[in-house]
Parts: structure tokens; sequence; C-alpha cells
């Protein structure tokens, strides 16, 4: 683990830089407060320190209230080294935001010791973040197949359409469906219908680039949202796509499997600021549309053509008003 | 033992003390007397100078700094003395500053031979 030793004296430094390396630490080494904070703010900077009391530029306290004003970066762990000694300046040292104090000359023992409880803190740390995140993936995915789920890839969706309008850019929204995907449940079983859909969100996320979306939006459909699409190789992009699905066969514990996808795909600077409910509804229109032709293929949602009220020639004989 | 020398006391140099903080290492131990020998001399006369204009700031720095590298060394009396000097000037005394580093350049003058017999011996 790494460690940040922060003293402005030579002697005392090197004497807790040798004893730490002992102890296995991969120490990192400074002269004075300012360049501890520099760090310690790293983002894969040490999480343990041991920072002198009195330093110039920042003192041990001082960095201490630094580090604790951040709010995003993992926990770090500080003991103060000084040889200040009264109640009153142990009270100060904590609560400026150190986890522990030890007084100089420190005993090599008892300061390796101490470390140990600043690991154990550390590691208990990590686990709490490893376990928020692992609920946070699950209250964003699909547990069967890992892409986000509807309520994630729709917040997604909403937010880079904002994005896109407020970039004047296009956001392409495909939405797909397995075709006869019930055919393969009920003759197949429903193992292979979600080996199946597995390797289609398998397939999708390949076919797409890194910072576009894929959801699964319901039972077998799937919504893809490709950010800042150029609305010129948006259709051939959508066609490479579900192409994707259909150039081979799904490998599946029955045997392989020929499967097409349908698509209703929309372009979201045709349509302007709309809620992302009408697009969508108006994408799945498309999809519908897309079945109805056959399935395996895809079709462009298009904004309806205002027509213009017929204009009424004006009489050559009734003045202008100017 | 004089006004100066209160509350000095203790051996020279913990030799004992050093050896278990440096887990018996002894390459350590020569690395840090190397260092002594080159910041010591270095900071007392900066202390000096600090003390000669009542620079009360700096002395009060400077004796801080003494006293870090002598405990560490286990200089108990030198180090103690160097503490002395802290509280005073922390507590703006200035009038007797001159006669306890009076105190602190006998102590520390009495540590060096012990360092470099020690050394001595180890190069043997």
């Amino acid at each position: 683990m790494k460690i940040l030793i922060a003293d402005d004296e030579t002697l005392s430094r090197r004497l807790l830089e040798k004893s730490l390396e002992r102890a296995g630490y991969e120490v990192v080494a400074v002269e004075n407060g300012k360049l501890a904070l520099e760090q310690l703010c790293k983002l894969d900077g040490p999480r343990l320190a041991l920072l002198d009391w009195v330093m110039p530029e920042l003192d041990g306290p001082g960095v201490c209230r630094a580090v604790r004003m951040r709010s995003e970066q993992t926990y770090v762990y500080m003991v103060l080294l000084t040889s200040k000694g009264s109640k009153e300046e142990t009270v100060l040292g904590l609560e400026s935001g150190a986890d522990d104090y030890l007084t100089k000359p420190f005993n090599a023992e008892e300061l390796r010791a101490r470390l140990r409880v600043g690991e154990r803190i550390l590691l208990l740390e990590d686990r709490l973040v490893e376990a928020r995140e692992n609920m946070r993936f699950r209250a964003t995915h699909d547990p069967l197949t890992s892409l986000l789920n509807r309520g994630a890839v729709m917040d997604l969706l909403a937010r880079e359409l904002h994005r896109s309008h407020r970039e004047k850019k296009t956001t392409a929204i495909l939405l797909g469906d397995v075709d006869h995907f019930k055919r393969v449940n009920d003759t197949m079983g429903h193992v292979v219908g979600d080996e199946v859909l597995m390797e289609i969100a398998n397939r999708l996320l390949s076919a797409v680039r890194s910072y576009d979306f894929v959801g699964r939006y319901g039972g077998e459909e799937f919504l893809v949202v490709l950010n800042s699409c150029d609305p010129a190789f948006a259709p051939g992009r959508a066609e490479a796509i579900r192409k994707s699905i259909s150039n081979r066969a799904v490998l599946t514990a029955k045997g392989p499997l020929t499967l097409t996808m349908s698509f209703g795909v929309l372009l979201s600077a045709e349509w302007g600021m709309r809620s992302v409910e009408e697009l969508m509804h108006e994408a799945d229109t498309a999809l519908y549309e897309a079945k109805a032709a056959g399935r395996d293929c895809l079709r462009l949602a298009k904004p309806a053509k205002k027509t213009e009220p017929p204009t009424t020639p004006v009489p050559e004989s009734v003045p202008l008003r100017q | 033992m004089n006004k100066t020398d209160e509350g000095i006391s203790g051996p020279v140099w913990n030799l004992a003390e050093l050896l278990e903080r440096v887990d018996n290492d002894q390459e350590l131990l020569l690395d840090l007397v190397n260092i002594f020998k080159e910041d010591f001399p270095r900071t007392m006369r900066l202390l000096e100078s600090a003390i000669a204009v009542a620079d009360l700031k700096n002395v009060a720095r400077l004796s801080h700094t003494l006293k870090g590298m002598l405990s560490s060394l286990g200089g108990v009396r030198t180090a103690a003395a160097a503490a002395k000097i802290e509280v005073m000037a922390s507590a703006g005394e200035s009038a007797s500053l001159k006669s306890v580093f009076d105190t602190l350049e006998r102590e520390g003058a009495s540590l060096l031979p012990e360092l470099d017999a020690y050394m001595a011996e180890v190069r043997r």
C-alpha cells in the first residue's frame, strides 16, 4: 500500500521512510505540507498519510483540514506525528480531521500497529464502496443481459436528447425487437430464449461505439441510442446493427439459431424538442411498420409534413394595406 | 546544576532505544548519524543567528526542528535543551535564550564524540 510521509526534518523523514519500506509500504516522502496536499489530492495518491505537525508552507492540521474539505474522493487515513503532547493539542489535531496522533520519537512497532488500524478502516471503506457500486449496478442494469435497464437507458436518452438539442446535433434512437422470439421460447424453452437475449445484447454492444448506449427496453425489445450521430450515416449504421444480428447464427445449447431483428429508427434533429415519451412512441410506430413490412428490416420515423392552409389569391381590385 | 540546565537529564545518547527504533539496522543508523552530522551544525548556526537578533518565531521553529532530529536520534539531553529553547521562544521569553543555547551547544558537543566513536566501531 502507498503511504505518504510529510516531514520537513530530513533525519525523521529518513527514519520513517526506511521503517515503513521495511514494513512493506510503498513510500512517498515530501518535505512540506503543500507538497503533501498535492500528493493526497492526486487520483491515485496515497490513502495513508503520516503528517508532521510543524511544517513549512502548510502545517499538518492544515493538510488534514484541506483533505477533509474534498468531497468526492476516497477516504485518506491521516496520522499526525508530532512532539507536541498536551491534551489541547491532541484535540486540536483530531478536530482538524486527523484520524490518529502519534508522539515523537515514535516506537516503530506502535507506529506500524496504528497504521494497520488505518489499513483496516480503508479496507472497510473499499468494501462499502464496492457494495454501493454493486447496488447501483443492480438498480440500473438488467440482470440477464447486464445491459442498462429500461429506466436507466431512458434517463440517459433524456439527457442525451437535451444535450444534442443544445449542441444542435442528432441523436439516433433505434428501437429493436427480436423477430418471432415467442417461437424460440415456445419451441426451444426459456433457457435457450435467455441465451438468445444474452447473445443479442453482446452483439448490439459490439456494434456500437463506446459512448453509445444499449439497453433492454422490454422482454425482447432493445433500445440503442447513437449519440452525436451524423444523420447522413444514421440509416447505414442502423442497417449494420441490424445485420450484426442476422449475419450469423446464434449458438445455443440446442443448436444454432438464425435470428433477425426489426428496428424503428428516429433521428432527434428531425423532430425538434419533444419529450422522450413522444419520441419513443414514434420510434415504436416505425418499429411496428418494420414488422408489418415483413420483419428483418428497419423503418425510419418521419414527422408528418405540415399541410399549409390554402392561400386565397388576393383580388386585384382590393387595395393592399401598406 | 545551574538554572539553564534545569529539566535537562538522561543519557547523552540512548543508543539502545535508537537501535530498537531502527530494528537493529546498522546501515540505517549510520545513515541517520551522517544526516545528523550534516544538519545539526547548520541548524545550530541558524538558531544562533536567530537568537542574536531575537527573531523568536524562527528561534521556535529552528529549536523545534533540532528537538525533532535529536529525539529521533536518541540524543536525550540535547533534545531536552532544544525543547527548552522552543518553550521559551514560544512564550516570548528572550532574556536567557543565549545561556540555554550555550547549554544546547555543550550537550551537542558531548553527543558528537559518542556518535563518532560508534561509527568508528561499526566500521572497524
